[in-house]
């Protein structure tokens, strides 16, 4: 079966869409919306779909290349500005949101911010979005298209998104003991966190990517577990339907 | 009711002030107040403070045209055309003050402002950097439940300016789409712009009252700016223009770049 690394990773970020959820997508997350609604139309009906078009259940008959334009409110079922999917997700009542990142380390935090210091940074990253606010409550997918060991670092020099801080249990010493990165899915594999030490853990290889490959793009020590499976290929329904609704090809967006 | 329908000129001479805190609507390169933003750089307003959530080219512009003294934002970036050229090297440089929040408290900080609080309650943001950095939000123990949160201090805008699909000539505006922020910053703030699509008679906003999103009084000047989010989009009227925006990221990587952008779209 033949496919791109784009297709794969949307139909392993959709896998982490149980039926029933209720996921917000945020901006310039073309793979996540494919994911929503890849769940939503195939294994997740029951799923609700939020995006940062403020559309409530939108099926749209192509995805836009701005993931908060006019065409991903197509058939929507209402409008719910963002200030009320945040207060639902205050409640508990919002179950996953993915969130990307420029750099993340071995406990899963997250940079969007700044390289260097703060008030004169070396560079100046486009700000987190959500990430500081949504990270410190929810459980969050963290998604890297480019695998390397720039991206993933041993230590971020500044936290824009909280993974588990210093390992351990610093979340609950800061009296954020919810939520956090579940996943972390990227062209090369799949990882979470070690549950005792937080630290990130390997989960498994994509079809065709070596242990070496991981190890030699990541910027620290990974936990890797004696058996490490295959990560699962996108079935042909599931191809069949990323393409259908995506005829430019917005899922390749991140891989330019 | 008054009438409130002015030029883009005057709306935005009379309103608009050096030293304001202003809010825009819109996000990404959706119904952002574009035509309100050129003309913002025309009459060469300064010392603006500028607050959206997930903003792009708008916020890129003003900031690159020296009008821009502070930036309240949970996102400045042109999505796939690459960090907002300017933000970045203004910020780096040391050249605007940097107020960096997450939507949720930008959100909060703006609702705070309609509600007529100084601060609002906020969960999150506890352990990131972000709340470190940011002197607007404080550490929060509800004096109830003793439950650990964060404050977060309304940022009452001056003025806030929204571009909006149709609105009579006393300011009753109508939105068809996503309202992202724009209301609550309509509420939220001193002085209202809009700019709207199309001018329509009152009788039409009386049988559809549904359809009003802010209600004439919340209103300073609307202004009648046919594509006036041009290049971002603006819902079922047009969408947005991806090859305009590719050509600005471009231009405005260097500073002969964003001054011929302006030249050719700004003081054409």
């Amino acid at each position: 079966m033949s496919y791109t690394t784009a297709e794969l990773m949307i139909s392993l970020m959709a896998k982490e869409i149980k039926d029933g959820y209720r996921v917000l997508q945020g901006l310039y997350s073309p793979m996540p919306m494919l994911a929503c609604l890849l769940a939503k139309n195939l294994h997740a009906p029951n799923m609700v779909y939020f995006n940062t078009s403020d559309a409530v259940d939108p099926s749209p008959s192509e995805v836009p290349f701005s993931t908060a334009g006019p065409k991903l409110q197509e058939n929507c079922i209402a409008y719910m500005p963002l200030v009320e999917v945040f207060d639902l997700a205050q409640r508990g009542e919002l179950d996953l949101i993915f969130l990307g990142a420029a750099q993340v380390d071995m406990y899963g935090n997250t940079n969007l911010s700044v390289i260097g210091d703060f008030r004169k940074p070396k560079v100046r990253l486009p700000g987190g979005a959500a990430s500081a606010y949504l990270c410190a409550f929810m459980n969050t997918v963290i998604w890297v298209p480019r695998h390397n060991a720039k991206v993933f670092v041993e230590k971020v020099g500044f936290i824009t998104g909280q993974g588990y801080i210093n390992g351990w249990d610093t979340r609950e010493r800061l009296d954020i003991p919810f939520g956090g990165p579940q996943k972390v899915i990227t062209n090369l594999c799949i990882m979470d966190f070690e549950p005792k030490t937080k630290r990130m853990r390997l989960v498994s290889l994509h079809p065709g990517v070596s242990l070496d490959d991981v190890i030699n793009n990541t910027g620290f020590e990974l936990i890797i577990p004696e058996e490490i499976p295959q990560s699962p290929e996108p079935s042909q329904e599931e191809l069949d339907f990323i393409r259908s609704i995506d005829p430019n090809n917005v899922r390749e967006l991140e891989f330019k | 009711m008054e009438k409130r329908l002015y030029s883009l000129e005057d709306a935005i001479a009379k309103f608009v002030s050096d030293g304001d805190v202003v809010a825009i609507g819109g996000i990404g390169r959706n119904r952002c107040p574009m035509e309100a933003v050129r003309e913002i750089i025309r009459q060469g307003k300064k010392d603006l403070h500028i607050v959206g959530r997930e903003k792009g080219m708008d916020f890129d512009m003003l900031i690159g045209a020296g009008c821009v003294r502070k930036v309240s934002f949970a996102l400045v970036s042109l999505e796939e055309f690459g960090l907002a050229p300017n933000f970045r090297k203004f910020a780096q440089e040391g050249k605007i003050e940097i107020d960096e929040h997450a939507c949720g408290s930008i959100i909060n900080s703006i609702r705070a402002s309609a509600m007529g609080i100084p601060s609002i309650p906020v969960r999150g943001l506890i352990g990131s950097d972000v709340f470190r950095y940011n002197e607007n939000i404080k550490e929060f123990v509800c004096p109830f439940t003793g439950e650990k949160m964060v404050l977060v201090k309304a940022v009452n805008p001056d003025v806030a300016i929204i571009h909006a699909h149709r609105a009579d000539e006393y300011g009753n505006i109508q939105i068809f789409g996503s309202y992202w922020e724009d209301i609550l910053m309509a509420k939220g703030a001193k002085k209202v712009i809009v700019t709207v699509e199309e001018i329509i008679e009152h009788e039409e906003i009386r049988k559809n009252p549904f359809n009003t999103a802010i209600p004439y009084f919340y209103v300073s000047a609307v202004v009648h700016a046919p594509r006036g989010a041009y290049p971002t989009s603006c819902d079922s009227y047009y969408n947005y223009d991806d090859e305009h925006i590719k050509e600005y990221a471009k231009l405005a990587k260097t500073e002969e770049g964003f001054n011929e952008y302006l030249k050719k779209y700004v003081f054409k």
